[in-house]
């Protein structure tokens, strides 16, 4: 069956705190905006119970109740949504194209906010006690309200000591299961020997997740296996939390855009990905933190970045590359030199009637100056018939060397 | 490559899952079944069951409160 094919402005895969904000950036600006999302709306967020840190909500808000609040105010700007998974993605070009097993949707811009999901044990009933039932992944959320009370942390990485010792400021104890030897951890030394220290740390050496434990309700205990010996240990907690990796949703993007050895995507400040017009935002990105609160910001950038974008590819086609000759003074408003030689460009388009000036300024961005390939400012730019004829940078910018490149 | 329609309007939880099984083990690979609901509910279990199946499934929101749930058979 062919695919029906579907244009939009922005189409932003992942449909969690990241992707709503990038959305509600994109669809207050009137950009025509699709928001792609494989299961729920909401993300990995609808899963936390207590959302606590997240500011503006001084009583507490629940994951899905604030992700609720987000998608409607998504809906309210205009943007669409379609549940379902996208298969394919053709990043490259100006013309994007993300596909589902029913529509190709076209699009100026994309952006990923894909997200990521913890790695799991894969031990017994894991799946029955995730998230509010037992199994945390996130101590800065579950910390508060494990206060006084006895916990399991599973992993010897930098995230699985580091969270343990925060841990340690409101549980009893900590009860830390690392898979090698004694002594063996694979977090950095000073974190190791922090958390050899701690009164309230307890290690158990060789040990791996043999089975999850407990009622319908919550996890009971944990039973863990000792390695060496096959010896299997019933530890009672009333939370476990597994630091063994995060996996970010990026098998899809992979070999297209920049990413870390466990799969982020690398970005600059601007959420821009290798690709023009690819940007990517939240959990999937190389980041420090990962909550909610900086995925908002993510996505506010990442949503005005793609507008500026398109607004920028529009202003190019339709101004920059035209038939009539023209000139592109490539500037930078900060820069005192570039300023004084604007009012000579001026000049020199009033004394020819049949050139017309154009003005870039690289202080608010960049973008025209990289589509002319224009590193350095000042620069002018010679564009005749919709096509770059040469450049005079710097120094040599006069009247003489502008005349001279029209003559080519 | 057949396309197929399952109305289910009206209908709580477990029923339009029940329903949607029933059919779905009738049709051939590559057929379509669209689903359509209006219980929130059925709305999550519906699609997760056909994923866990291995279908191809989207969730398209026609109205307000109102789904129509279109599994592609594996």
């Amino acid at each position: 069956m062919a695919k029906t094919v579907e244009h939009y402005d922005v189409v932003v895969i992942g449909g969690g705190a990241a992707g709503l904000t990038a959305g509600i950036y994109c669809g207050r600006a009137r950009l025509k905006t699709l928001i792609i999302e494989k299961a729920l709306v909401g993300g990995l967020a609808t899963y936390t119970n207590e959302m606590e840190n997240y500011p503006g909500f001084p009583e507490g808000s629940t994951g899905l109740g604030l992700m609720e609040l987000f998608h409607r105010q998504a809906k309210k700007f205009g943007v669409q949504f379609k549940l379902t998974d996208v298969k394919a993605v053709r990043l490259e070009g100006e013309d994007k194209v993300v596909e589902t097993f029913r529509n190709e949707f076209h699009c100026k811009a994309v952006i990923l906010a894909t997200g990521g999901k913890p790695r799991l044990t894969g031990a017994p009933n894991e799946d029955k006690y995730l998230y509010d039932k037992g199994i945390s992944f996130c101590a800065t959320c579950d910390a508060a309200a494990n206060t006084d009370k006895t916990v399991l942390v599973i992993g010897s990485g930098d995230a699985a000591i580091e969270e343990g010792m925060f841990l340690t400021k409101f549980a009893k104890k900590v009860i830390v299961s690392v898979l090698h030897d004694e002594g063996i951890m694979d977090c950095n030394e000073i974190a190791k020997g922090e958390a050899l220290k701690n009164p309230k740390m307890e290690f158990l050496w060789n040990t791996t997740v043999h089975e999850f434990r407990g009622g319908e309700e919550h996890l009971r205990s944990v039973a863990l296996k000792n390695s060496k010996t096959g010896e299997i240990l019933d530890v009672p907690v009333d939370t476990c939390f597994i630091f063994i990796g995060y996996l970010p949703n990026t098998e899809l993007f992979r070999g297209m855009v920049d990413m870390t050895r466990g799969g982020y995507i690398l970005t600059n400040e601007r959420m821009e990905t290798r690709i023009p017009g690819v940007f990517a935002a939240g959990d999937v990105r190389e980041k420090f933190l990962r909550q909610v609160a900086t995925a908002v910001g993510d996505g506010a950038i990442a949503g005005y970045a793609a507008e500026k974008y398109i607004a920028e590819s529009e202003m190019f086609e339709s101004q920059v590359m035209g038939e009539s000759p023209r000139i592109v003074y490539v500037y930078n408003a900060a820069s005192a030199g570039d300023r004084e030689l604007l009012g000579a460009m001026e000049q020199y388009e009033q004394c020819r009637c049949d050139l017309k000036l154009i003005k870039a300024d690289v202080y608010k961005s960049n973008g025209i100056a990289q589509r002319l390939n224009v590193s350095e400012t000042p620069c002018v730019v010679y564009i005749r018939d919709g096509e770059v004829v040469g450049s005079v940078a710097c120094d040599r910018i006069c009247p003489e060397n502008i005349d001279a490149l029209r003559r080519t | 490559m057949a396309e197929f329609e399952l109305d289910c309007l009206g209908e709580a939880c477990p029923v339009p899952l029940m329903k949607t099984e029933k059919k779905m083990a009738g049709l051939k690979s590559g057929d379509t079944l669209i689903v359509h609901i209006d219980h929130s509910c059925a709305m999550k279990n519906v699609p997760e069951w056909a994923r866990k199946q291995g279908h191809n499934v989207e969730v398209e929101e026609v109205g307000d409160g109102e789904w129509d749930v279109i599994i592609e058979k594996c």
